[in-house]
């Protein structure tokens, strides 16, 4: 017997590898992306044969699990919630057409959001797919859940979706575990072209199936303890009650037990869909009113119906937006207890006080930035140093910091940087303005979703220059290893894929590779690009800038050391702490002059050229 | 045991993932259960960072707001930011100037709440024997040297040595024993750390 303080991505991952998952797919994405990693290290030191790979995105990942578990295997994929979206297509199809081997889907919330675009709520997305849903309330309870769920969806021959938030997936808890055996199940695929191919007429036969499913797996899940729980006395009333499910229903827990509140009841839903119609019956026959604590949006509240008991974000009593934070789950708690003539739990302002008066010390806003001797700081200069009034689409990863620098104005999606730059060329070239567009999208995103919308914008004949961040990582979410090296998950090498042949495949023309560092270069070939673009018989152009990222390949990011003083030239003009926005830079109260601060300056030598003054200098 | 909450704040690259691993590490060596909620993702690029760590038999990973026993800060604005966290009569341990901390804007508040601040330029003495990355080693000792919790200086420094990788293993623990030591002057009155 093991115990580690794991990363609930660990734990999730162990109770993968208990599960006797065989094949295990993934993109990364916060808060996903650690589960693959700890599932290869677990698998390692157990000498398991895991299939555990990094997909190019999420659909392509979702596929690759979802044929193993048809062909008897049982199989996973995750992702971060908006992973999921791009996934969307198959899982909609999937839970119709349904698997033989396990097969669970791992979607991370990120209540917030923190580190995402929106702060949808994956149940939600269980419900349209049709795919029952796991919420868990606990790292430790993720793990076990994951394996409810394999058996779930091997009983019921439906993929299930378990989906942890980011207070689970980066909580972190001793966990204790036992050796890990292989699932040595052979893979054995039966060919039934009726199911697995099958037409509309079909489907519709599969998906009359398929609610029958859910009508049993409802029943099940109103019986399914100790997900799915309520601690009513029995034969007793209460005049209020709270239903909560995943991180809330732990918070709950807390609350109740400090405050020694055992006269509330709840009922946790750690399995709310399909939906467990008795148990809450049940509950809500027991309860004049109900207070719905869920994260993040309204999925139990819904399903509860009687509008005239129950409370929650449709009554305003719970914020339609935002993490459930402890503290707020205290005020709406008070609040509601206080609606129902009851004691609240307490009368603490629950830092109400102390929160306003951080605010009024004005302390500094800490932005992220990108990090000292980053490539991107290096290219996003050069991009707007050589075409300011240009629109920027740009995309998700590091890079998005780029919009400290002027050169991010658009952020949708993965792979909207090139889509919408189409977008805004035709929208200006309709009224014969030729704008200039620069995208922007690191190697990574590229292969995820950027392609396409590549060879659409050849195929349009629309006008822009696309520059490829080229930084051989994927960093944002944790430094996973990128497809133009070839390196793989657990290390073993695969087949390095080259960005040159995929943007000359695409039909791009105009193709230049630059050191971002050399920013003297790079704006030159920035303005070369832009002169195509503008030719007749131009076209989409594209610059791929190369650097290898300096927090994961360190000194080797930095061939050449730049040690960096300031000289008497400063005029406090502010550039290139606020403009170019180097970390390393800061501005020095008392002599009104920049300095450098040696802990953080990477010696990039990127800011010798950038100085409106010249004032930066080599010792 | 009561579950203890510690609150341990900074900015991003100042190392508070490997400041959490020493506290739980320590805990779990003695048997404790532990619950931690960290930042990952976009605010390690240099924004604020917190991690939140439960010792004892908590259910949710988030400290509530007014429930931290300690906040232990590697950062003087880090410090003020969570403020809220500390309960009443929690302590406050800041890697900040001791002549000019707490800011008096906030001395009022940690009167009234009866919250003692601690401070001690972490940073600068970490810089000063070599390690200007030993901010959050620093800020340990510094913090065990007030034996307050279930974590003894001893544990403490138990496991710096144990998890401290062979070249850096002598440097540590002398980080460690200074920093240690600066807070024991401030018990003692020797120096002047706290109001
Ligand atoms: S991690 Fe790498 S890519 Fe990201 S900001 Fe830092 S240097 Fe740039
Ligand atoms: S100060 Fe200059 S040399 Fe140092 S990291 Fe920033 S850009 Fe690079």
């Amino acid at each position: 017997m093991k115990e580690e303080f794991l990363l609930g991505n660990g734990a999730m991952a162990l109770g993968l590898l208990e599960a006797g998952c065989q094949i295990m797919t993934s993109y990364p994405g916060t808060p996903s992306s650690e589960i693959l990693p700890e599932m290869v290290r677990f698998s390692k030191a157990a000498n398991l044969n895991t299939g555990i790979e990094w997909s190019v995105n999420e659909k392509v990942a979702f596929d690759n699990a979802f044929a193993a578990a048809i062909s008897g295997k049982r199989a996973a994929c995750c992702m971060k919630m908006v992973g999921l979206n791009v996934a969307a297509d198959s899982f909609m199809s999937a839970a119709y057409i349904g698997n033989i081997g396990g097969f669970v889907i791992i979607s991370c919330d990120d209540p917030g959001p923190h580190s995402s675009q929106t702060e949808q709520d994956s149940r939600m997305m269980a419900r349209l797919g049709k795919v029952p849903v796991f919420d868990p309330a606990s790292p430790e309870e993720a793990r076990e859940m994951i394996k409810a769920a394999f058996d779930l969806s091997e009983e019921f021959q439906v993929p299930v979706l378990v989906r942890p938030a980011i207070r689970i997936c980066h909580a972190r808890q001793n966990i204790k575990y036992d050796r890990l055996e292989s699932n040595m199940t052979k893979a054995e695929f039966k060919r039934e072209p009726s199911r697995w191919a099958s037409t509309p007429k079909f489907r519709f036969m599969q998906h009359k199936a398929l609610n029958e499913k859910h009508v049993q797996i409802a029943e099940k899940f109103s019986t399914l303890t100790p997900y799915n729980i309520h601690n009513l006395a029995k034969g007793k009333h209460y005049p209020f009650g709270i239903v909560t499910g995943g991180v809330p229903s732990s918070v709950v827990r807390d609350l109740f037990e400090e405050y020694e509140r055992d006269d509330i009841p709840v009922l946790k839903l750690g399995a709310p869909y399909p939906f467990p119609e008795k148990l809450s019956d049940e509950f809500m026959d027991a309860c004049d009113k109900v207070l719905v604590i869920e994260e993040t949006d309204t999925v139990i509240e819904y399903m509860l119906r009687d509008k005239h008991k129950t409370l929650g974000r449709l009554s305003s009593h719970v914020p339609m937006e935002g993490e459930l934070l402890p503290e707020k789950i205290e005020v709406m708690l008070n609040k509601a207890l206080l609606d129902c003539a009851l004691d609240p739990l307490s009368g603490s302002d629950c830092g109400m006080e102390a929160f306003g008066l951080v605010g009024s010390l004005e302390l500094p806003i800490r932005k992220p930035t990108l990090c000292p001797g980053c490539p991107h700081r290096a290219s996003f200069y050069s991009i707007r140093k050589a075409l300011p009034k240009a629109i920027f689409p740009s995309d998700i990863g590091c890079y998005t910091l780029g919009i400290n620098l002027g050169v991010v104005d658009t952020v949708l999606d993965m792979g909207a940087g090139i889509t919408m730059a189409s977008g805004f060329w035709n929208a200006y070239i309709q009224d014969d303005v030729k704008k200039p567009i620069v995208a922007t999208m690191g190697d990574s995103t590229f292969f995820h979703s950027g392609t396409t919308g590549l060879i659409n914008a050849v195929y349009n004949d629309a006008r822009f220059i696309l520059v490829i961040l080229d930084n051989h990582i994927t960093a944002m979410t944790g430094m996973q290893p990128a497809i133009t090296q070839g390196d793989r998950v657990d290390g073993r090498k695969g087949n390095a894929i080259s960005l040159e042949t995929i943007v000359k495949g695409c039909g791009v023309e105009y193709l230049k590779v630059v050191d971002p560092y050399d920013t003297r270069h790079m704006i030159k070939v920035v303005k070369e690009a832009a002169e195509h673009v503008n030719d007749p018989d131009g076209g989409v152009a594209v610059v791929i800038a190369r650097h290898p990222c300096v927090i994961a390949f360190k000194d080797e990011a930095i061939p050449e050391k730049f040690e960096i003083e300031i000289s008497d030239e400063c005029d406090d003009c502010g550039f290139c702490h606020l403009r170019f926005e180097c970390p390393a830079m800061v501005r020095n109260e008392e002599t009104e002059k920049t300095e450098i601060n040696p802990v953080l300056c990477a010696q990039c030598g990127v800011c010798l050229t950038i100085c409106p003054k010249d004032a930066i200098e080599t010792v | 045991m009561r579950t203890m909450n510690y609150v341990l704040s900074g900015l991003g690259g100042q190392g508070i993932l490997f400041m959490t691993k020493i506290f739980a590490t320590t805990a779990l060596n003695k048997g404790y259960n532990i619950l931690g909620a960290e930042t990952h993702g976009m605010a390690q690029r240099g924004g604020s960072v917190v991690s939140h760590l439960r010792i004892g038999d908590a259910a949710s990973s988030l400290i509530r707001a007014g429930a931290a026993d300690f906040l232990i800060s590697m950062d003087e604005s880090e410090a003020y930011r969570h403020l809220p966290y500390l309960k009443k009569g929690g302590k406050l341990f800041a890697n900040a100037s001791s002549d000019a901390f707490p800011d008096e804007r906030v001395a009022g508040y940690l009167d009234k709440m009866q919250i003692e601040p601690y401070a001690m330029e972490a940073g600068k003495t970490a810089m000063e024997l070599g390690s200007p990355r030993s901010t959050n080693l620093a800020m340990i000792a510094f913090y065990s040297a007030f034996e307050v919790g279930p974590l003894s200086a001893d544990d403490l420094r138990g496991t710096v040595d144990n998890i401290s990788p062979g070249p850096f293993k002598e440097k540590n623990l002398k980080i460690f024993d200074t920093c240690h030591d600066v807070g024991r002057k401030i018990i003692s009155g020797d120096i002047y750390g706290t109001f």
